[in-house]
């Protein structure tokens, strides 16, 4: 055995030693050395996490033993770590983004009491623990662990500011919105254990053939649900850009970057038994599009800063679960890898552009920022060209695989797939422009105040903004000379699409990026980068005073068009559907309840009563059934 | 006419309902604990019964009825305690006076 | 063997230890000294030195499954008087007294832990609630804990009644009160057997407070006062599950399709009805009360399931959810105010004690990482392995979830809103073993194997 593997259990612990010690001194600790604490502890699982991957890609894939854990007759369930391909690469993305929002929260937050610092920096550890457990356990019970940890650490980090009712409202709708996927899960795993008699993956993977086709389809849509719980899929979405409530860093780790990439994982992680089941991996499909076409056209309608990027992150993990359902799971991963780069950026750059504005997340009210702060413009600027697609960038890359994958399954998929693309880019312009260009809309004291980040909030925007340009290096499709080293990489593990005689879909969709895209960025310039200080609204108004002919028609064909029907699609799906049903099992519940403490009467006499007349009942069933 | 085993256990499930009549009906505190020692001598009975008719060469349900008197006498004694301390607070013995928790 | 003796000895000395000292100090250290005794000859017990060599021709017979449980109950009640021992004397004068009767309520479940008779059973079960009468209406000058007092009393004694009804039945059919002989050769069901194990159903899930027997629960854990309610929700009711599964795996485990679709309406309706009111209690107290009767319902699963899982998955819950509950009924009695305001801005004010019992919420949730989480996936587990419940296990993992809600609505209230929690002084003991209990909690949630090893092992 290598001793870089007997060495990987410090990976979790480190973070786990660094929650111990910020949150049991946290009243103790000065905020530097909190600070320092929580920085190095990940910094050290990053480099421990780099060591395993170099060996991990010599490789030596192994499965690293730990302790027994559950050993209950002929259930026996090892705590037992995977490093493989997979994992390792999944060890790379948590700990190395990790590492940055930590470092540049260490600024962010500073202006927390020491407690409150150190609380912070606990609970971010904590999570990041749980996500490590999570991709490393070796079974469905060490990962079901991790994934209740990060819903726990989401609930407590989203509720972090908890003197605001509404923040502490969103915790808890995350958190149980996320118990019902994991309802799913779980009963997934009981399925597993019924079915298999074990729960580590090669065993189950083993298994899975002599298991009918029906109860492959029940364990992997079970799965799915609570992969959609986890990965704000339709219909347990809507937590997610409530969860934005959260401090900015925390929406970039945790909503963006690292959790809700966990559902992908699982599926990938599952590849065995979902390939076994075609009618889960359609369903997946339609799901991951319309969840991607959905969110994409509510972004479009949105506001504030975070939540754009909230929408945007439904829509992007929608794409996910598109390539996931069209069996491309390679994919899947692969856009994991590149979201995680950009949105970490984007979120992480809003999260400046907010610390610049003294707190204000509103775009409309922003506007000419560029010059005032430059780094995070530029970098600001990467992210958004990576998420919209432009050439070359990492974007580019994964999701051009994505629609390849689709059009290869179905044209609904790809066309659909397509509009997704489009959407995305015309929110993403959209918000660069009315955030930078034009002229300031704030109020007078913002504008003195602006200013740009200090380094340890611009350094993390660097690097991954220099992440989301090359990222996708690692996989270059075959006509522009590439080679698919990614694909390769993780072969052992998970299997990979070959695309052969589509090169001409290739050009296609790179002459139909360029095309789009410049179309999209003219007509967003024109429409968003305004002057005017009343706003979105008059500004929007006033360029359609002018009467371009263009933008007419534009807005008639398409815009309006648009925003009509995301702005129904809200309305309807978040607060009709959506709110109806969530509300309608609480009242359910509620009325149920009422009903049972009315027959807690505080009278010895009726509870006698009922219980005699259930012995009678039970006597009666009894009888009846007697044969 | 010869009493068997049945009349016994008539008689038996006749005071054990009387019983639990008397234990649904009743408000007074007093007649409930009639009532339930009711239904214990009715269970009693039926032990006696049993080990008469249909287990004649063993002991075991005499002694039963043994241990069940005892416990019966012990029950009762808390009993009044409980009672008296009931009426000492609420100044009555009616099942229905002590009612605040409810829901 | 020897805790039976021991414990009932030890309750008459604390009897007298009332006579000669009048210090709370004093006879605290007494009675925990005899349960440290009680472990330490349970203990010596298992490994074959009895203090006294009775013959019980048959009718007590210890296991190792009965000796594991006694020393989870023993252990259990040690904390139990660490924790909240000082807080019995506020409660009323006569501390010795209680303290005496916990200890014949232990000989009573040292009784049901290891009978082999029904005669044992009825005796076990009984000397178990009498006990507990008194206490629960121990606080004299209290209108609720007389009408609890009474309420229990009186359902407490029709429940008897119906139990020795239904023994008298078994006894007509089949001749004796040895529990492997009734379970001998039973193929067929008469209707007088059948009628009796009935009976025995009923009257054992009203001592385990499952729906629709468990009525007197909510009433009485609200009304009796704090501290022996701490007591009457966890040991107590433990014991009370263990003799359920004891009695009928014994005497009726061959006759198990007949009477698992009981079992199971009961299992489901406890679930629904413990999960369901809870969420809507405003009191903690009463919430925790409808909690153990949701926690009961997913103790039920051993009996539904019957099988080793099942049985090693109810020693395993009764620790994990003993020592969760006391930890917050600890916590709880210290406070002044027993509404989910009253908890508010403990995380800022004690920390640790918040940090503690918010350990123990957790567990109760069944959150992973805690014994809770292990200990709900044995029982359910077990009822997979069963096969012939899988809706059950379903409804199961549902109530789970929901009782998410009312346990964090406790940690919301604890960390997320700002008041100033008025707390009794705590003393460094408690807050000790306070720690104690949180460590034991993560610690066989992580490593849930040396739980049943140790039990196994130690001796």
């Amino acid at each position: 055995m290598n001793t870089i593997f007997q060495l990987v259990w410090l990976i979790p612990a480190l973070p786990l030693i660094g929650f111990f010690i910020n949150g049991l001194l946290r009243n103790q600790l000065p905020k530097a050395i909190s600070g320092l604490i929580a920085c190095g502890v990940l910094l050290g699982s990053f480099v421990l996490s780099v060591l395993v991957f170099l060996q991990v890609k010599a490789g030596a894939a192994q499965t690293v033993h730990l302790f027994d854990f559950i050993n209950v007759g002929n259930l026996k369930i090892p705590f037992d770590f995977k490093i493989d391909q997979l994992s390792s690469l999944f060890l790379l993305i948590i700990t190395g983004i990790g590492f940055l929002i930590h470092l540049y929260s260490t600024s962010y937050m500073h202006e927390e009491t020491n407690g409150h610092f150190a609380r912070y920096f606990s609970y971010l550890n904590l999570f990041v623990f749980s996500m490590l457990l999570l991709v490393m356990g070796a079974n469905y019970v060490i990962m079901f662990i991790g994934w209740e940890g990060v819903g726990l650490c989401s609930y407590l980090l989203i509720g972090y500011w908890f003197k605001n009712v509404n923040y502490t409202a969103a915790a808890k709708k995350a958190f149980v919105m996320n118990r019902i996927g994991d309802l799913g899960f779980l009963l997934a795993l009981f399925m597993m254990i019924n079915q298999f008699g074990t729960l580590t993956y090669g065993d189950v993977f083993a298994k899975a053939g002599e298991a009918s086709t029906t109860i492959i389809t029940g364990i992997t849509l079970l799965l799915f649900v609570g992969a959609t719980g986890k990965s704000a899929q339709i219909p347990l979405y809507t937590w997610l850009p409530d969860a934005m409530a959260g401090p900015t860093p925390v929406s970039a780790l945790i909503h963006a970057a690292t959790m809700v990439t966990a559902g992908v994982y699982m599926i990938a992680r599952s590849q065995a038994l979902f390939v076994m089941a075609p009618v889960t991996t359609n369903i997946i499909a339609y799901i991951g599009l319309a969840t991607a076409l959905l969110a994409a056209s509510i972004a479009i309608y949105q506001n504030d800063i975070k939540k754009v990027l909230a929408y945007s992150t439904v829509s992007q993990l929608g794409f996910m679960f598109l390539a996931l359902g069209v069996g491309a799971y390679t994919t899947g991963v692969f856009h994991v890898m590149t979201h995680a780069f950009f949105k970490a950026l984007l979120f992480l750059g809003a999260g400046s552009v907010i610390h610049a504005m003294s707190g204000e997340q509103d775009i409309t009210k922003m506007g000419g920022l560029r010059k005032k702060i430059p780094i995070t413009y530029i970098t600001f600027l990467i992210g958004v060209l990576a998420i919209a697609g432009f050439p070359f960038t990492s974007g580019f890359f994964s999701k051009d695989e994505i629609l390849v994958a689709a059009y290869e399954k179905s044209p609904i998929l790809f066309w659909g797939g397509v509009i997704g693309a489009i959407m995305t880019a015309f929110y993403m312009f959209r918000l660069l422009f009315l955030t930078f260009f034009g002229s300031f809309r704030g109020t007078h004291d913002q504008e003195h105040h602006l200013h740009e980040s200090p380094i340890s909030m611009t350094f993390p925007l660097m690097v991954l903004a220099v992440l989301s340009l090359v990222g996708g290096l690692v996989q270059v499709p075959h006509i522009f000379g590439g080679h698919p080293y990614f694909n390769e990489f993780l072969a052992p593990v998970v299997n990979s699409v070959e695309h052969t005689g589509i090169e001409t879909l290739e050009y296609a969709l790179l002459g139909g990026t360029v095309v789009l895209l410049a179309a999209i960025i003219i007509m967003t310039f024109k429409k968003f980068s305004v002057d005017s200080a009343d706003g979105e609204y008059t500004g929007f108004k006033k360029v359609l005073a002018n009467k371009w002919y263009v933008d007419e028609v534009y807005d008639f064909i398409i815009v309006k068009p648009i925003r009509f029907l995301s702005k129904k699609i809200l309305v309807f799906t978040e607060n009709e559907v959506i709110d109806w049903l969530v509300n309608g099992v609480g009242r359910s519940v509620q009325w149920t309840s009422r009903q049972i403490r009315l027959v807690q009467s505080g009278q010895v006499g009726s509870y006698v009563l009922l219980m005699v007349l259930s012995i009678l009942v039970f006597l009666g069933i009894q009888l009846l059934t007697k044969k | 006419m010869q009493i068997g085993l049945t009349h016994i256990l008539v008689l038996s499930a006749t005071l054990f309902f009387i019983g639990v009549y008397g234990f649904l009906t009743r408000k007074n505190l007093i007649s409930m604990l009639m009532s339930i020692e009711l239904m214990l001598n009715s269970a009693n009975l039926n032990f006696i019964a049993f080990n008469k008719y249909v287990w004649p060469n063993k002991l075991e349900g005499l002694f039963f009825t043994l241990f069940i008197i005892a416990i019966a006498a012990a029950e009762a004694a808390v009993a009044m305690a409980i009672i008296i301390q009931v009426y000492r607070q609420f100044k009555s013995v009616d099942v229905d006076e002590p009612t605040i928790m409810k829901e | 063997m020897n805790a039976l003796i021991l414990s009932a000895i030890w309750g008459v000395v604390m009897m007298f230890s009332g006579i000669f000292t009048k210090s709370g100090a004093a006879i605290r250290g007494i009675a925990i000294t005899g349960l440290a005794l009680l472990l330490v000859v349970n203990v010596l017990d298992f490994q074959g030195t009895a203090l006294v060599d009775i013959n019980t021709r048959g009718m007590l017979v210890y296991n190792t499954f009965s000796y594991m449980f006694l020393n989870i109950v023993f252990g259990a009640t040690l904390l139990y008087f660490f924790l909240s021992g000082s807080d019995m004397e506020r409660v009323g004068l006569h501390l010795a007294e209680y303290f005496a009767l916990i200890f014949f309520i232990l000989a009573g479940i040292s009784i049901v832990a290891s009978f082999q008779t029904l005669l044992m059973l009825f005796l076990g079960i009984e000397i178990i609630s009498i006990p507990l009468y008194i206490l629960t209406g121990s606080d004299k000058r209290n209108l609720k804990s007389n009408e609890a007092a009474l309420k229990y009393f009186l359902m407490g004694s029709f429940s008897t009644g119906l139990m020795l009804m239904g023994i008298a039945l078994i006894y007509g059919s089949k001749g004796s009160f040895s529990l492997e002989t009734i379970g001998a050769g039973t193929g067929v069901i008469t209707p007088l057997l059948g009628g009796g194990m009935l009976l025995l159903l009923a009257s054992m899930s009203f001592k385990v407070s499952a729906a629709p027997f468990h009525f007197w629960t909510p009433d009485v854990y609200d009304g009796a006062p704090t501290v022996f309610t701490s007591f009457m929700a966890t040991i107590v009711k433990v014991a009370g599950f263990f003799a359920f599964i004891r009695l009928f795996e014994t005497s009726f485990g061959s006759v198990q399709a007949q009477w698992q679709l009981f079992a199971a309406i009961i299992t489901a309706a406890t679930l629904l009805i413990g999960n369901i009111t809870a969420v809507f209690q405003q009191s903690v107290k009463r919430m925790l009360a409808y909690s153990s009767i949701a926690q009961a319902g997913f103790m039920m699963f051993a009996l539904v399931s019957l099988n080793g899982k099942g049985s090693e998955g109810l020693i395993y819950y009764a620790a994990a959810y003993s020592l969760a509950t006391i930890g917050v009924f600890a916590v709880l009695i210290k406070l002044n105010d027993y509404t989910f305001e009253g908890f508010n801005g403990l995380g800022k004010s004690h920390p640790l004690l918040a940090a503690t019992v918010t350990i123990c919420l957790l567990s109760l949730a069944g959150i992973p990482a805690t014994a809770g989480f292990m200990a709900k996936f044995y029982m359910l587990s077990a009822a997979v392995e069963n096969g012939k419940v899988i809706w059950l296990v379903i409804l199961g993992v549902l109530c789970a979830a929901i009782s998410v809600y009312y346990y964090f609505r406790v940690i919301q209230a604890i960390y997320f809103k700002d008041g100033e929690p008025q707390v009794a002084e705590v003393s460094t003991t408690f807050k000790v073993v306070m720690v104690l209990i949180a460590v034991l909690v993560v610690y066989f949630g992580i490593f849930p194997q040396r739980l049943t090893d140790f039990l196994y092992m130690v001796y």
